[in-house]
């Protein structure tokens, strides 16, 4: 994996330095609130409900076994022992003192990690494949485009006070495991007919109060020429994107205002007039970055071993593990591991800190020194030969992270919600988790099949409700916490925005409702391989409006089988 | 309406509540409830001096109803901070 030079160890530590001395000026009073603001923003400092939160940048959602180590000991030292892993693959910490934040950022720079860019109206942490390098299906390793933009990114002058925050994933596979049709910037890694490789870019999705699906700005930017073009979309988001209303700043709004082709016609005369050779990669440094995320050859072993064949035989839960949560790898004899943080009634993306060192033990014994961030809020295990399988269940068990549902219907998405959150307007966690409970027996989510339900506690969409095949909406009705649900949404290659089934339901009706919708698709699916998402398009929204709303259904207040209590 | 005022620590962050001698309490039991608009305004002004002082920050009031001689929040969002923990 990529490691940081002195330059970026220089800047990191600089920024830490610069917030020491800033935080010290607030505690003494040399600095008002209003002042500090937007200074421990731009450190990832937030102030929540219960205490200040720190987000903590994991570039692309990858990590070294000695930066999870090391976020644990922080989480242990300076939290309740607890990290939430959210969905822009980062590391947020609740309950932070702000006396502290500089020390936790010293402990973070001398892993070579930080909070930079994690806030504030900037490029934030550019996300991608969870499986990049190690996925059957790509073209590139996407971390290393990943990489080039975060250099690119990182504290960049002219992106540093953008009309609003800017989200870029990038993916190099034929699978879009990075959500990109919703993001500020989606780039689609692709080969030319003649064999170069370049991108094709997205521009305008996002989710939110205002929900888009990214359309194609351009169908092949050549790679040496990415930077370049990224420069001229945000020179024009600069420049014209609104700076009068939230609501509206970012570039979707302005992709929405302009037409794709005007947007078109903007950025490309902007590329035309730019300095190309001034903007674009230096030659010889994509060559510098590829070498430093080549992977140390790894050994050549047998896709068949006894002793694995034996345990799948012999234990039912192993096999039941294997089969949902590991997935192909681009080596003969390895695999990628999920590992799940979805355990039913557990909050969903929470580890613990010996959880996180449990992994990191694995991670340095089985897979190379290197785990994944998933956007959907759990790990991955990139490099695990297959004949160690049994080996690293056994240690996920020990740990309580050997749950069998990676993209099941217990595989939740989830924002924290009002248990923790400044803006959200209703909980999120316990309704996660009653729906968890619901389905977790392991046989009926199998059954179900591969379904994405996520949820937000308001309408920011961290929790990405507008692209769960079933997406849950917090809001606030007269005080009460309330549930709009949502079907139909999909944030992979057939990305689609969930449409409203009708009006909200109360916390504790939202599980049967679900079950509903559920056991409806179960009733409609023309065979066990058609998916819910493909049910819905076919069937169309009426039969689960029938389901929900129609005589003697589930009604708003419904009884409750397992009521959420505050 | 009942109100009473809040605040975060600014060292810490945790929830605190303004008492009825100006300090600021950790427990909403112990805090100050302001029954009328006078009383309101003393509160403001004590924690006004407050962030001044850098004690707190993030000051605002909310509404309360009294419970058994307790003030009890009206919303969600101030129950689960006067909890000082999540729900779950």
């Amino acid at each position: 994996m990529y490691r940081y030079d002195d330059f970026d160890r220089h800047l990191v530590a600089e920024r830490v330095q610069s917030f020491r001395d800033q935080v010290a000026r607030r505690l003494s009073g040399e600095l008002t609130e209003e002042q500090f603001k937007p200074l421990r923003l731009q450190n990832g400092l937030y102030l929540q409900l219960h205490a200040y939160m720190l987000r903590i940048a994991i570039p692309y959602g990858v990590l070294g076994t000695r930066q999870l180590r090391r976020l644990a000991q922080i989480s242990r030292r300076f939290d309740r022992g607890l990290g939430h892993f959210t969905t822009r693959q980062n590391l947020q910490l609740n309950w932070i003192r702000l006396e502290d934040a500089p020390d936790i950022l010293d402990a973070l720079a001398e892993v070579g990690m930080h909070a930079i860019q994690t806030s504030g109206n900037c490029i934030r942490n550019v996300t991608t494949d969870p499986y990049a390098g190690v996925a059957v299906d790509e073209i590139e390793d996407a971390r290393i485009w990943a990489e080039v933009l975060r250099q690119w990114s990182t504290v960049h002058p002219e992106f540093s006070f953008l009309p609003r925050k800017f989200k870029i994933a990038v993916t190099a596979a034929a699978e879009d495991r990075a959500a990109t049709a919703f993001h500020d910037i989606g780039l689609r890694l692709t080969r030319a007919n003649g064999g170069a490789t370049g991108f094709r870019v997205l521009v305008g999705g996002g989710q939110g109060r205002s929900p888009y699906i990214a359309q194609t700005l351009s169908e092949f930017v050549p790679q040496q020429h990415l930077l370049s073009y990224l420069e001229a979309i945000l020179r024009v988001y600069n420049l014209h994107g609104r700076r009068d209303n939230i609501y509206k700043a970012r570039i979707k709004i302005l992709v929405h205002a302009l037409g794709i082709d005007e947007m078109r016609r903007q950025v490309e005369a902007e590329w035309a007039a730019m300095d190309k050779d001034a903007l674009d990669l230096p030659p010889g440094e994509l060559a510098r970055i590829r070498a430093r995320f080549a992977s140390r050859p790894l050994p050549l072993v047998e896709w068949q071993d006894a002793a694995i064949d034996a345990r799948r035989r012999a234990d039912a839960a192993f096999a039941r593990w294997e089969k949902n949560n590991v997935r192909p790898h681009r080596s003969a004899g390895r695999a990628i591991v999920n590992v799940s943080l979805k355990e039913p009634g557990k909050v969903p993306g929470d580890a613990n800190a010996a959880q996180m060192e449990v992994v990191a033990d694995l991670a340095e014994r089985y897979s190379h020194d290197e785990v994944r961030v998933t956007y959907q809020q759990s790990l991955v295990l990139p490099h695990v030969a297959v004949r160690d399988l049994p080996a690293v269940y056994d240690g996920l068990v020990a740990a309580g992270l050997a749950t069998a549902n990676t993209d099941l219907v217990t595989d939740i998405i989830a924002c924290p919600g009002l248990d923790y959150c400044n803006l959200a307007n209703a909980r999120a966690i316990p309704v996660a988790q009653a729906i968890a409970r619901r389905f977790a027996e392991p046989a009926r989510a199998e059954a179900i099949g591969r379904i994405r339900l996520n949820i937000s506690g308001c309408i920011n969409a961290c929790g990405h409700h507008h692209a769960g095949n079933i997406g849950i909406l917090g809001v606030d009705k007269k005080g009460t916490e309330h549930y709009q649900i949502t079907i139909g949404g999909s944030p992979g290659d057939d990305a689609a925005i969930g449409s409203i089934l009708g009006p909200s339901f109360p916390a504790e009706a939202v599980p049967d409702a679900i079950e509903a919708i559920i056991d409806t698709y179960l009733s409609l699916r023309s065979k066990p391989a058609e998916s819910f998402l493909d049910t819905v398009r076919r069937v169309g929204l009426e039969p689960f409006r029938e389901t929900l709303y129609g005589t003697g259904r589930v009604a708003a207040d419904a009884p409750t089988k397992e009521p959420v209590h505050v | 309406m009942s109100m009473v005022v809040t605040a975060n620590q600014l060292r810490s962050g945790a929830v605190v509540y303004l008492g009825s001698t100006g300090d600021w309490v950790d427990a909403i039991d112990h805090a100050t409830v302001a029954e009328d608009a006078g009383a309101m305004q003393r509160l403001e002004a004590i924690a006004a001096a407050a962030v001044e002082h850098c004690e707190v920050t993030a000051v605002y009031a909310f509404a309360v109803q009294i419970v058994g001689g307790r003030p009890v929040p009206l919303t969600m969002r101030e129950r689960i901070r006067a909890a000082k923990a999540p729900t779950v």
